[in-house]
């Protein structure tokens, strides 16, 4: 059922791959460009060097090797099975529940990797079996050849393998489509997802999303210092960080043919939002270079990484829409972790419009990759709300794994 | 003064762009994907095997080399002086009056080409003096290398463009950018530009900019049959259709890395656009190719030609924004071309919220590329336009050229 994973590229695509970043040329760039335009040139020649002639994919492959990961098989309605990557670290603690860890984009598994040790070990009276696969189309995973497969199936996907590893019950912990994907559970499997941490709240009044400028300056004055900053950084956000947002709703292939060819291209997509989503986190070159080749080397190949923006935006009917996920759920209990730099910050009145907010928690720094910037703050939050006297404590009934 | 130009690409250039293509890998795609997520991979593949092994640029050079085309040097205020590149066509007919062809993107200055044996001649009264340049960062012109080169530098530079080739009077056409930059000129200089033909009309009451689909819906109900379907198209190219845009408006420098490096990237970006942009137009591979050659070879690169996204979207004090243009405009008598496959078609009650318009034509068919897919409409519209009898016969002073 669940065979033990080796990542393992072919030298083929290696090879491949040095050819491309041997024959790479670069732009000129506008005197002064700094970030506005998008990844700076210095940078992405950096990289491009250091990808080229330093960074080993094999000594990375080999750390990321030591990982409990898994593959297996599973199918939701009306699409062919899909083998499905995963992480898997049961905790030996009787006072263990599972957690499921969903990744987004341009994120990956990963982005749990941090918390594995803290996860493992009780404290507060909790401690966590952790399930942290790649989403079909990211990363180890297959993609699914066919149209439609939405934030349903993604859903159903993550639920399956839950079921499929014996935990009927569980809490959820995700941002960027994690927030998305965890929201589709919690409305589709209320009896089986009982909490979900959130840490990119996607919530507001319907006329902000009809009139955001309005709306914002309409509700600037009421709110607090951090909370004007928020919106601001939403704005910030709406206006100039959305760009590849509607790209890959409207038009995945069309760019897709660009991430599929170019490593270069690839890398600028990428490093451009490792950098303005997170807050001043000290990338170092092997961890850039490590993010971008899980997209360049996945099974389903970096254009199918995309198609989750299209599918989504596109939800027919029995589907999930976005919108659906930033209105109310009632049966599911929230915990929302605010950070100064994620994408969308919201004032606290709207994000309690989710659902039965029960955990809040106010980050003084970090931005949109939350588990991976600052991994105790998440374990933290983890532990508050489902530790002793915590608001979610024994929500599901905990037991060990061996 | 003004050299004759021969466009004479490096060998090195055409050898680097050939080892690319020799490495060029696609993706994969989704069944049934047809042109929904974008350009469809059998398209990409059958025109990059053309491009690698069937496509002659020399021979297309030899051919664009056939074209009364010069260089000259064009100073805009606050900016060194760029190298422009300009199709000139003088006629020798006593009724001449000078005639500004603006491309937009991703065309170019090859858009006026099939217009130029019929302007050339006297007809109805009146034959033009065609000059069609590569707008900076395009085709054969420079580019400048500083910030904040926008609408108003680039109505500027035609203007001066003009004027150096001894037209203090002049009427333009224009669609695409070449309609903001030919409005640009308009507003700036109603001394010179007394009259424009526009294809690509983006006018609207202020609610249809902030609330689109209100706007739309609202609108529906009165209006033709034709306006409505115009409305249909409208809305199609704001919500499917305009990734692009929002992207190069933002990031420019990011997708610029992945047009720069990667000439299958290139291809998907332009042809999608040629494709979606026009009505059934019977596109060649030549066509296509030599198209998208002039962007790969392009002086400024491929990557500079986006730079006018964002500038145009963040005008500072002084520059002329988007928005101004799609407002009254007092001085210059228009000409609005209305046809079904344009990217916005508004309701011609819209149309008239530009300025005095004089001249309205409804084509039955055509797209974006105007002149360029219905030469001879265009053609007739500049004859209906400043011929005798026309609402805008004798307003500029004729006068033949050598």
């Amino acid at each position: 059922m669940a065979t033990p994973y080796t990542i393992a590229v072919p030298d083929s695509k290696i090879d491949d791959l040095h050819k491309r970043l041997e024959l790479a040329t670069f732009p000129d760039e506008l005197d002064g460009a700094g970030w506005d335009y998008g990844a700076p040139l210095a940078d992405v020649k950096r990289l491009t060097a250091y990808w080229k002639s330093s960074f080993s994919w094999r000594d990375q492959e080999t750390t990321l090797n030591q990982l409990p990961q898994f593959t297996r098989s599973i199918k939701v309605d009306n699409f062919p099975a899909l083998d499905i990557h995963y992480i898997h670290q049961p905790s030996p603690s009787p006072d263990a529940i599972p957690l499921l860890f969903c990744h987004g984009w341009p994120g990956s598994y990963l982005e749990v990797v941090k918390m594995l040790p803290a996860l493992r070990a009780s404290n507060d009276g909790v401690s966590f079996h952790v399930v942290a696969p790649s989403h079909p189309n990211y990363g180890w995973s297959e993609g699914p050849k066919q149209r439609g497969f939405g934030l349903k199936q993604y859903a159903e996907s993550c639920h399956r393998l839950m079921i499929s590893l014996g935990y009927d019950q569980y809490v959820t912990q995700g941002g960027d489509w994690g927030f998305y994907i965890t929201r589709a559970m919690g409305l589709l499997y209320p009896e089986a997802c009982k909490a979900s941490h959130i840490n990119m709240i996607r919530a507001s009044p319907p006329t902000l999303l009809k009139n955001p400028w309005q709306a914002l300056k309409h509700t600037i004055l009421p709110y607090s210092d951090r909370e004007k900053k928020g919106m601001q950084r939403s704005k910030w956000f709406a206006e100039d960080g959305s760009g590849y947002r509607t790209l890959q709703a409207t038009k995945p292939a069309t760019i897709g043919f660009a991430l599929n060819d170019s490593p270069v291209a690839l890398l600028a997509w990428l490093w451009e939002k490792l950098h303005d989503w997170t807050d001043s986190y000290p990338w170092t070159d092997d961890e850039i270079l490590t993010w971008v080749s899980i997209y360049w080397f996945s099974r389903a190949g970096p254009s199918a990484s995309l198609r989750i923006y299209y599918e989504a935006t596109h939800s027919g009917p029995g589907g999930v829409t976005r919108d659906r996920t930033q209105e109310w759920i009632g049966g599911v209990k929230l915990g929302l972790c605010y950070s100064p730099k994620e994408l969308t910050v919201v004032p606290m009145t709207w994000g309690r419009t989710l659902g039965p907010v029960v955990f809040e928690s106010v980050k003084p720094r970090g931005g949109h990759f939350a588990a991976h910037e600052q991994p105790e703050e998440i374990v933290k939050d983890l532990r508050a709300m489902f530790g002793n006297g915590g608001p979610c404590h024994a929500i599901v009934k905990p037991g060990a794994k061996l």
